[in-house]
């Protein structure tokens, strides 16, 4: 049986003025994959950003597990949802030494990450050799990957992928792709441009601002 | 008692002032009116300032001493928030808190336990130390502060990965409080290493000036240095903590309302 996840409900958002988007409604349950399309601008970014709380609603609520996204609860959410952003810029310095730090933090502290890292570094294609590199030196496609890959490291369940497939070869694409479409305990919410995603069967959202129920 | 400047004396020090002129008009340099606005406004605030200090001086009252520290905290803590270009409004208190913890306790720990004075708010010590550490925080803190901001505000992306990454807050800053941090003392440590070789600086040399011995003059200038930089440190590092506590939400997203002159976008 799936279980209910992630609730949007009447989703009110403006925007330089405009409204982006009203009365936007979408369930999302547990195991779901699922693929928001739309013209760009449409604010299927915007979406993924409100679930993490870095925009706020101007209307509406989301449920996390039933319960209502607040900014008490926001902070525990967080540590639930792999989100990679579109930008992929996290941050600067070591390959190593970044990801070093995010597994220094206190909700990451005492995760084994080094083996993982190293099979997923080969599984997507890369250079062991990257981990020595300046991440800002790193070409659009590889800091993609480092991106997917500390995604993934952090060993949660639930993933926000915004066009994380973009900068890459097709035959790369096809292995992210598959890669996230394996295990079916993930939950996917997915913003891409890229047909690649379209070969599975992914229930797809069309973002076009109004009056979405899906 | 070192020599007295008569107003004639003073005079001539002005007279000094038609060199940059000439260079200016020369050049075409439109900041004549400028500079000597800025000027006009020294000598007045020092007259005044002079004339306050006497009083205070005489007095020597503990609590007339404090009360003009405060002033200056209370300035400075004005003038790093409008530098800044942040809102006064929401700012000023945890800015002033940053100011008096960094500045108060370390010039009470210099003149209980360095200079050892058996009243610690002793005016000629508390006010001109006082003002030393203050001016001095003050220019770290402007700069610290404001790159600490800038960087956010540029790079917020990377400040947004982290919190999802599973940072809590004061995770998710630390590379930009390490940056404020770097920028504000990158100064105050080159001051440091060329102190004595390529400059003798203010309080050593007016030690000198009213008849001191220089190896009690170099005592005062390695202790104020000390604790110039200890106050820098502690001011810049409060100042970037209280004030983050207001220029963020609760869902941990910078503000934008805190900062003045952001471009209106709607």
């Amino acid at each position: 049986m799936s279980s209910e996840l992630i609730r949007y409900k009447d989703i009110c958002v403006d925007f330089h003025g405009s409204r982006l988007f009203s009365k936007f409604n979408l369930i999302v349950n547990q195991g779901d994959k699922l693929i928001l399309k739309g013209r760009s601008g449409s604010g299927k970014s915007t979406l993924l950003k409100i679930l993490l709380g870095i925009l706020h609603v101007d209307d509406g609520e989301i449920f996390y597990r039933g319960r209502k996204v607040s900014a008490s609860n926001i902070w525990d959410i967080r540590k639930e949802i792999a989100y990679v952003s579109q930008d992929t810029d996290i941050g600067e310095g070591i390959v190593k030494d970044l990801i070093n730090e995010i597994f220094s933090f206190d909700h990451n502290r005492g995760r084994k990450y080094h083996r993982k890292r190293n099979s997923l570094i080969e599984y997507f294609g890369l250079d062991r050799s990257i981990v020595y590199k300046k991440f800002e030196d790193l070409s659009g496609g590889e800091k993609q990957r480092i991106c997917i890959i500390i995604s993934v490291l952090l060993g949660k369940e639930i993933f926000l992928l915004d066009e994380v497939t973009s900068a890459l070869d097709p035959e790369l694409k096809e292995k992210v792709v598959d890669f996230f479409l394996e295990n079916e305990d993930w939950t996917l919410l997915v913003v891409s441009h890229d047909n690649t995603w379209d070969r599975v069967a992914m229930d797809e959202i069309f973002v076009d601002g109004c009056e979405i129920n899906a | 008692m070192p020599d007295e400047i008569s107003y004639t004396g003073l005079f001539f020090g002005f007279l000094l002032l038609i060199i940059p002129l000439l260079i200016m008009r020369y050049v075409r340099l439109n900041m004549g009116k400028e500079s000597l606005t800025a000027i006009f406004r020294m000598t007045i605030q020092l007259f005044l300032a002079g004339l306050f200090l006497t009083f205070v001086f005489d007095m020597n009252n503990p609590v007339l001493n404090l009360l003009w520290f405060f002033l200056m905290v209370s300035f400075a803590a004005f003038e790093s928030v409008q530098r800044q270009e942040m809102d006064l409004k929401s700012l000023y208190i945890p800015t002033l808190g940053a100011f008096l913890g960094g500045t108060f306790l370390i010039l009470m720990y210099v003149n209980l336990f360095v200079i050892d004075l058996a009243n610690v708010f002793e005016a000629p010590y508390l006010i001109p130390i006082g003002g030393i550490l203050l001016g001095n925080s003050l220019g770290g803190t402007i700069i610290g502060v404001g790159n600490f901001y800038s960087s956010l505000k540029r790079n917020e992306n990377r400040y947004v990965s982290r919190l999802s990454f599973g940072a809590g807050m004061n995770e998710a800053l630390m590379p930009y409080v390490r940056k404020g941090l770097r920028s504000s003392l990158k100064p105050a440590v080159g001051d440091i290493s060329t102190i004595g070789i390529v400059h003798l600086p203010g309080m050593m040399s007016g030690q000198l000036i009213a008849g001191a011995s220089p190896i009690l003059a170099i005592k005062y200038q390695i202790a104020v240095m000390v604790s110039v930089y200890v106050s820098t440190v502690t001011c810049v590092t409060l100042a970037i903590f209280l004030t983050s506590r207001i220029c963020f939400d609760e869902y941990g997203i910078l503000n934008d309302q805190v900062f003045r002159n952001t471009p209106d976008v709607s």
